[in-house]
């Protein structure tokens, strides 16, 4: 078993509709480890997006115990602030987030981008222009995200990812706005990245084949079921 | 679209299309709301601007009939008319009118007219219908009620019309100007330029306002637009409805709006009325006009314009895009040629368009300048946080246009209205001030010889403590060597001595120890209009024609008077030949500890006369002052609303705009930066944005004071006023800008709590602008 990155023990989270209280995770635990990838699965409003939230502190659980990169969130706990606090480092430094579109800040060219993120870890952004050129976009590097192709800004939001040298990615639906064809390229360059830099890897996604390219297999729909 | 008969019955496009086309507005209620309160509040503050001006306008012309220079009868024995003489006058053919000033023991001075003899002046004259108005207020009233005040004073003139001769009268009478109040008609006349001016801007600002609303929802319905074409719906067909649903917006909105303005309008417009009645002595404020029609047809030819300007122009886009340098290079060429002309203008009418280039160059550049100015610092700039933000303020310097440059114009007018409003202040209440430094007007009576009073006062000088005074002859002069052709004839203002109450005058320029050297009758001083009209200096000669005797006299100095559209010459009256014809006679007097008392007893004595036309100065320069207060206040007033409403509509912009991009800025939070971090962002950039659009104003608004002041003002009446700047207003300015900038962070910060919803793609839909 390799070093434990994350833990999840306990967590649950509900969402109040009306009157009415709506679970939306419940009692989920779950290890991983250095390295290692997931792939959560599950319908729509299964909660994929929002364990996702939950495990970069973006939202908060009602119940349960979250120990990332060595640091402890217990839900529930009365220091808001700090707890806010130590996210906001875990995600500048740490967690790299990837939705299905939009990371691209869209005044800014796509190296400009890839820096911005590099610089906001305390990374070094000299080799932002690297990233850009071995996911094959070196050429793009000074256009806009709305001058390129939807692969072509998820290559770039991958690329702002590693420039930051993540513990761990979280990829929300990351090419389910992309054809079949991009969707397989981007894939195969997240994992291969991935394997690559040795960070963990949590992929929330509605497709059984990119799931399979995961070492570990959540199916939210099905938990929840239960 | 030939065959969308028959893909699509009837009903579609009598429901289902505008259906479509309207569940935007079902979706985002507020949006219309917003749309609809923008109409009606830029309705409102132009009818109310117009309505204002437009009524103070006839009001002026009414009363400038009422209060006109005419001629009254007198006794030739300088005794007080009374209504025995009026009855000799009537008996005699003569037509005149009873006109009894009097002062209430206590309140302000009525007058009392009689409308049945206001047939003198002719039916259908501007004279006659304003006197033959009803007598509802002050301070005009009914003769009889007048003669039945309890009076401290009163005293009885009889006007009579121009036609009336001399030798009209029946003996022991003669003719005499009589006016009712200072000649102050132009500065009002000024005013009221000034008043449809910023009208005029205020209609631009919110024609401005209008657009950027417009054209925001309208980026906002872009898909459902798209959606329809790809249903078969033709762009011609949705233009058709966006056509209809704008003018039934603008109908349903502009007429309200116009009935708001015009109670808004007439709330004002009381004070309003009251401070020009005080300011010339008569009702001027014509109250409620009837003209619905034309500010609803206004407002609505503005919507339209400024909602579908596009749509009329898009037949021509083609032709008249330009790429980005080449707009650039128009606007500043537009810029460059407005600021020449407006130096340069030989009339009003050059200097108006040279204003219109120059806000047309700024409002383009502008937005462009901030932009590209943004880049720049981006360029340079070594924090990754710094470069992002200096990259968004680029965005909103160029998506958010139309509301920053409306804000910009409407920061400028106030700036420039303030400027203009303090400096007629402080000119007016200086010009006062000297022109009334003597505490008494007292008028030499016809067949009176003024200088036995001047004598007696002479002899008076060395024994009673703080006396002062002049004797002033009024008369007209011929300007023969000022190289023109014709002789114009001027105002001839000749005092003496020329004393202390003289010498505190002003002067715009003047030659060394001028006082003294027109003490000793060696030189003139002329006024402002004469000296811009006939292009004379300091120093150099003109040759006057004073009762038939050419005198060569050289300019000692120019002095500003902003009342009178004549040129003037002041001199000292000891060189005036015995032929000249004094049309004028009066003194002024501070009397010193005695009181006017004792002057008055021997000065009626002096010229054998049981009363005196006599002035208190003081009164008249309260009033004045009090009068010139309210009418700035509410001019002021004004201008603050246009401010509030540009404010208001770059908020609502700016609102509305973060809000399309609130996913970008949750990518900050996202990117480990905390909520508090990613506000403190948005508030610079928003105090960054509002902060530099005040700045920018700055110089658009001093170079507006500047055209108002000195080209417009002297164009239009002959005078300029002295061109002040207040610091201390523009940092005002500026605060209240960065205020808006707090609000819009403030709105923002509230908003970033919220999940964001990821926008469906980069487009510029949806807040993905660069």
């Amino acid at each position: 078993m390799t070093e434990s990155l994350l833990a999840v023990r306990g967590l649950s989270k509900h969402f109040v509709s009306g009157n009415e209280t709506v679970p939306v995770i419940e009692k989920l635990s779950f290890t991983l480890g250095q390295g290692q990838s997931l792939a959560l699965t599950g319908r729509s409003g299964s909660g994929k997006s929002t364990l996702l939230n939950l495990l970069c502190g973006l939202e908060l659980a009602d119940t349960g115990t979250i120990v990332m990169h060595g640091q402890v969130f217990e839900a529930g706990g009365t220091a808001v602030l700090r707890t806010a606090k130590a996210w906001s480092a875990l995600r500048r430094q740490h967690i790299g987030v990837v939705f299905q579109d939009a990371n691209l800040m869209p005044a800014m060219s796509l190296l400009e981008n890839v820096r911005f993120r590099a610089q906001l870890a305390g990374r070094d952004p000299a080799n932002s222009e690297d990233w850009l050129t071995r996911l094959d976009i070196g050429e793009l590097a000074h256009r806009y995200p709305d001058q390129v192709s939807g692969g072509q800004r998820q290559r770039a939001a991958l690329a702002m990812v590693f420039a930051m040298e993540p513990a761990l990615i979280l990829a929300d639906e990351p090419t389910g706005s992309l054809d079949r064809h991009t969707s397989d390229d981007v894939t195969r360059v997240l994992f291969d990245l991935q394997a690559r830099h040795g960070c963990g890897l949590i992929l929330a996604t509605h497709d059984s084949e990119l799931a399979a390219g995961c070492q570990q297999h959540l199916d939210l729909g099905h938990l929840n079921a239960i | 679209m030939k065959g969308l008969p028959s893909l699509f019955p009837p009903t579609f496009h009598t429901f289902f299309l505008p259906g479509a086309l309207l569940s935007h507005y079902r979706r985002h209620p507020l949006q219309l709301l917003a749309l609809a309160a923008m109409i009606v509040i830029a309705t409102i503050l132009w009818t109310g601007v117009n309505h204002l001006t437009s009524q103070a306008r006839a009001s002026l012309n009414q009363s400038e009939q009422a209060v006109a220079e005419r001629q009254q009868v007198v006794r030739n024995d300088g005794r007080a008319l009374a209504i025995d003489d009026f009855v000799a006058l009537r008996l005699a053919g003569v037509c005149v009118m009873p006109w009894l000033e009097v002062t209430p023991e206590t309140g302000s001075r009525l007058v009392g007219i009689d409308p049945l003899a206001a047939h003198c002046f002719g039916a259908g004259t501007g004279a006659s219908q304003a006197l033959d108005q009803p007598l509802d207020g002050k301070p005009f009233v009914d003769v009889y009620a007048a003669a039945g005040v309890s009076a401290r004073e009163s005293r009885l003139y009889l006007l009579t019309p121009e036609a009336t001769q001399a030798t009209d009268l029946p003996g022991g009478y003669s003719l005499k100007t009589f006016a009712t109040s200072p000649d102050t008609g132009e500065l009002g006349d000024s005013f009221l330029l000034n008043l449809e001016a910023l009208g005029v801007l205020v209609l631009l600002i919110t024609a401005l306002l209008l657009r950027a609303v417009y054209l925001l929802g309208l980026a906002q319905r872009r898909d459902s637009f798209a959606l329809l074409h790809r249903f078969g719906v033709s762009p011609e067909q949705v233009q058709r409805w966006l056509v209809l649903e704008i003018l039934v917006l603008a109908l349903v909105c502009v007429v309200p709006g116009v009935w708001l303005g015009r109670w808004l309008a007439a709330g004002l417009g009381g004070g309003f009325g009251q401070a020009l009645d005080g300011l010339f002595d008569i009702p001027l404020y014509a109250g409620q006009g009837h003209g619905w029609i034309t500010p609803v047809l206004v407002m609505l030819e503005v919507v339209v314009i400024a909602c579908l300007g596009d749509l009329i122009l898009l037949r021509f886009r083609g032709r008249l895009s330009l790429p980005v340098p080449g707009r650039a290079g128009l606007a500043t060429a537009l810029l460059v040629a407005g600021l020449i002309l407006a130096w340069l203008g030989p009339s009003l009418a050059w200097v108006f368009v040279a204003v219109a280039l120059v806000f047309v160059g700024a409002g383009w550049l502008t937005p462009a300048a901030v932009a590209h100015l943004a880049h720049w610092c981006a360029d340079r700039s070594q924090t990754p946080l710094a470069r992002w933000r200096y990259r968004e303020l680029a965005v909103l310097a160029r998506q958010l246009t139309l509301p920053l440059v409306a804000l910009q114009f409407a920061l400028a007018m106030v700036l420039a209205v303030q400027a203009l409003v303090t400096t007629f202040e402080d000119t007016f209440d200086r010009w006062l001030g000297q022109r009334l430094e003597a505490a008494y007007y007292i008028e030499v009576p016809a067949e009176a010889d003024g200088r036995k009073a001047t004598e007696w006062l002479t002899s008076q000088q060395a024994s009673v403590p703080g006396l002062q005074w002049h004797r002033v002859i009024r008369g007209q002069a011929e300007l023969t060597d000022v190289g023109n052709a014709g002789s114009p004839q001027v105002d001839v203002f000749a005092v003496s001595p020329v004393g202390s109450l003289i010498r505190v005058w002003a002067l715009l320029e003047a030659a060394d120890q001028p006082w003294e050297t027109l003490a000793s009758g060696d030189g003139v001083m002329i006024n402002e209009q004469l000296a811009r009209r006939q292009r004379l200096e300091v120093g150099d000669r003109l040759q006057l024609v004073l009762g038939n005797q050419p005198q060569v006299f050289s300019v000692l100095g120019v002095y500003p008077d902003y009342g009178r559209p004549v040129g003037e010459v002041l001199l000292n009256a000891e060189t005036l030949p015995e032929t000249f014809n004094i049309r004028f006679e009066s003194l002024s007097v501070t009397p010193g500890e005695p009181g006017i008392a004792p002057v008055t007893d021997t000065l009626q004595q002096i010229w054998g006369v049981e009363a005196l036309a006599m002035r208190n100065n003081g009164t008249i320069r309260e009033l004045a002052t009090g009068v010139f207060d309210q009418t700035f206040a509410l001019t002021r007033a004004m201008t603050l609303l246009t401010l509030i409403l540009a404010a208001s509509a770059l908020l609502m912009m700016g609102w509305v705009f973060f809000s399309t991009r609130a996913w970008y800025f949750r990518l900050l939070v996202v990117w480990g930066m905390s909520q508090r971090e990613v506000a403190g962002q948005l508030q610079r950039l928003a105090l960054v944005l509002t902060g530099g659009i005040a700045v920018l104003a700055l110089p658009l608004g001093i170079w507006l004071t500047w055209v108002l002041v000195h080209r417009i003002n002297p164009l239009a009446f002959g005078w300029s006023l002295p061109m002040a700047v207040y610091p201390t207003f523009w940092l005002e300015l500026c605060i209240l800008s960065l205020a808006i900038g707090l609000s819009i962070a403030a709105l923002m910060r509230r908003h970033l709590g919220r999940p964001a919803v990821a926008p469906a793609s980069a487009s510029a839909l949806t807040g993905g602008e660069r």
